[in-house]
């Protein structure tokens, strides 16, 4: 029984991770690109 | 057909291939999905990753001043550069990342799995199904975690290599205790290929995650303290390429560094929860997209925790010789990474570092996560072999419902790791996408070549990092300029770090030409660039080229008559300096980094040819009892 419920619990892990990678991931990853129109950069930002 | 009647034709079918097959292409599968796009041609460029056309090998050894931090990984890819195209051989060390990553941890729980418990048959078994799959989610979980994914994001793909190799490097070191000392350190050479490769940060992630095997695995006493010469040996002789030279170097670490590289939470969770799910890098930059949204992390949280309790449940079960060994390594790790998120631990770092400068690597503390992640990665396909154990012995109807749910559940724990960080997928979504350099970087590249006259290029502006978007995907990246010359660069290697209260953390380089060469630049802090430069002290610092590597208003070389262009487009320049005014010698290769090398080389060479293959049979005892030992191929 325990096993059902783990496979359930992947299930639903996977259906819902990844319904987000689909939907949510590229609009995110759009809005986040860096700009290069400066001169000098950072190494990075904390 | 019978649970016997299938494992037999195991052994004589798909058993026999599978079980080497299905790791390796768990690594190669992952790497294509990850990388995607990278895998075409051109260079990606991205923060620390930068791969040029025909990288000068001569140029790599002479190196600079301070720590030799491109060396071994710059070297090997001059060699490889030398018959393959420089995207080529970025290509191929990007997939060799996440294919003998993911084998090495795939091929390490198959060896803990290897011994199948109450069998009647005799001899090695055929793996099941399940346990190929609990081998796969182990390979995935090992190369698709938020760790990855970081440090790729920040372009660290020499350490990546070095901590790919870390599962092979434990299973090397868990077998000297089993095997006469010339074949175990020949074995640990092996073992220790990647590392050899990745350099200084991989080196010091190796013994961290095998050392404690070392210690804690067969008997004590004083064939304990073999096992650990025989292995601080090997990891000497690896070094040695970067070891030698940074000795004798006398450079010093800035212990501002702990400040700019401690670990940082990543995720609404705070800084700890961040790190024991194997992110917490501390570039805001370095990402991955979508990570910190309340779905994937709520499958990571869920996954991580998952993958420690059946770590806990494959100690308890199966006792694997190296398992009390990775605990402590990954423990420490934890330990060290946290060490920069408080007060105190800042202290101690930055006062060590202060004392000797090889505690450097001490200040990136996420990086001391990599062990765990080996955990985790076990952890998780222990809980694919719990959800699948009994499925091959479920004979009847309902026993094959029951064994096609424990499959596919086992199948999907494989899925999970991608699901659980989509913004790794294809090109870190985007963020690794290939790009060919701008005709007049190769112009200027080729223009410098065809100079034999002595003399450095300086690298302006005077800042290391450079905003490129070459793909059409804008990125920060080390200017490539620093490596596309065939000699000595002089460039700003201060790294300026943003903080996240607006303030800006600059960590002192280590090039004190460098530091020369800054004084006669006399730079704009806002744009990098001089207002003019004396052509006769360029001169005296032995600089014959100087390159604008990046699209500039302050045009200072306009009304010059000392500065001549050589090469002039809309994102580089490249400028000469008289000749009257140099005073430059011919560098030599130093004979150093070239002894050392050869050295290490000859001593992996001496253990690939001592097994005839780098992949030969491999066995060790378990811990479970005498007389029961599981033959692995790792």
């Amino acid at each position: 029984m325990i096993k059902v419920i783990a496979a359930c619990v992947i299930g639903v892990a996977l259906a819902g991770a990844g319904t987000f990678a689909v939907t949510g991931l590229f609009t995110e990853s759009a809005s986040t690109v860096e700009p290069v129109n400066e001169t000098l950069y950072n190494y990075g930002d904390r | 057909m019978t649970a016997e009647g299938r494992e037999a034709v195991g052994e004589r079918g798909p058993g026999r291939w599978a079980p080497r097959l299905v790791p390796w292409a768990t690594g190669l599968v992952a790497g294509v999905l990850a990388l995607g796009p990278a895998l075409g041609r051109g260079y990606v460029l991205r923060y620390d990753m930068v791969f040029v056309p025909d990288l000068s090998l001569a140029a790599v050894l002479r190196g600079a001043d301070g720590f030799p931090r491109a060396i071994p990984s710059d070297a090997v890819v001059a060699a490889l550069s030398a018959v393959l195209p420089g995207g080529a051989v970025q290509s191929l060390a990007l997939l060799s990342v996440f294919a003998v990553g993911g084998a090495g941890a795939a091929r390490l729980l198959l060896s803990v799995l290897g011994r199948v418990p109450r069998t009647s048959f005799p001899g090695r078994k055929a793996p099941s199904a399940g346990m190929l799959l609990a081998s796969a989610a182990a390979g995935a979980a090992y190369v698709w975690n938020p760790f990855v994914a970081e440090r790729l994001l920040l372009g660290q793909w020499a350490m990546l290599l070095g901590y790919a190799g870390l599962p092979w490097a434990v299973a090397a070191a868990a077998r000297l205790a089993d095997v006469r000392p010339v074949a175990g350190t020949a074995g640990l050479l092996r073992a220790l290929v990647p590392a050899a490769v990745g350099g200084f940060s991989s080196v010091v992630l190796t013994a961290l995650t095998a050392g404690p095997t070392v210690l804690l695995t067969g008997r004590g006493g004083r064939s304990r303290w073999v096992r650990a010469g025989l292995f601080g040996s090997a990891l000497v002789l690896v070094s040695l390429p970067w070891l030698l030279p940074s000795l004798v170097s006398g450079a010093a670490t800035d212990p501002a560094g702990v400040e700019a590289f401690a670990a940082r939470a990543d995720t609404p969770l705070g800084t700890a929860a961040s790190l024991l799910m194997l992110g917490g890098v501390w570039n805001s930059h370095a990402v991955p997209a979508g990570y910190a949204h309340p779905v994937p992390l709520g499958v990571r949280v869920l996954m991580c925790l998952a993958a420690l309790v059946a770590w806990v449940w494959v100690l308890r079960r199966e006792r694997p010789v190296f398992g009390p060994g990775l605990t402590v390594a990954a423990v420490l790790g934890l330990v060290i990474a946290l060490a920069g998120t408080v007060g105190p631990g800042r202290d101690l770092l930055a006062a060590l570092i202060s004392a000797w400068p090889g505690f450097g690597p001490l200040r990136d503390g996420q990086l001391y996560v990599a062990p765990l992640a080996l955990v985790q990665a076990l952890g998780l396909g222990a809980a694919a072999h719990w959800l699948t154990r009994d499925a091959s012995a479920s004979p009847g109807g309902r026993g094959r419902a029951e064994a096609a749910v424990s499959l596919g559940a086992g199948a999907g724990l494989v899925l999970l790791p991608l699901a659980a960080l989509p913004g790794l997928l294809w090109g870190a979504a985007g963020a690794l996408a290939p790009a060919e350099y701008p005709q007049e970087w190769l112009r200027a590249q080729a223009a410098v070549a065809a100079d034999e006259r002595p003399g450095a290029v300086l690298v302006l502006p005077w800042s290391a990092y450079r905003g490129v978007d070459w793909s059409g995907e804008p990125t920060v990246v080390l200017d490539p300029a620093t490596k596309l010359f065939d000699r000595r660069t002089l460039w700003n290697d201060d790294l300026v770090v943003g903080a996240s209260d607006g303030a800006e953390v600059v960590v002192e380089g280590e090039d004190a030409r460098a530091r020369e060469a800054a004084e006669v630049v006399g730079p704009d802090p806002r744009t990098g660039l001089p207002e003019r430069l004396d052509a006769s002290a360029l001169g005296g610092l032995g600089v014959r080229y100087v390159v604008v590597s990046a699209s500039v208003d302050n045009q200072f070389w306009l009304g010059s008559e000392e500065l001549s262009v050589v090469v002039e487009g809309p994102g580089l320049t490249l400028l000469e300096v008289p000749d009257p005014h140099i005073k430059a010698d011919k560098v030599g290769v130093p004979g150093l980094e070239v002894t050392s090398g050869l050295v290490t080389v000859g001593a992996i060479l001496w253990s690939i040819a001592r097994s005839g293959s780098s992949l030969n049979p491999q066995r060790f005892a378990s811990s479970a009892g005498a007389g029961t030992r599981k033959e692995i191929d790792q």
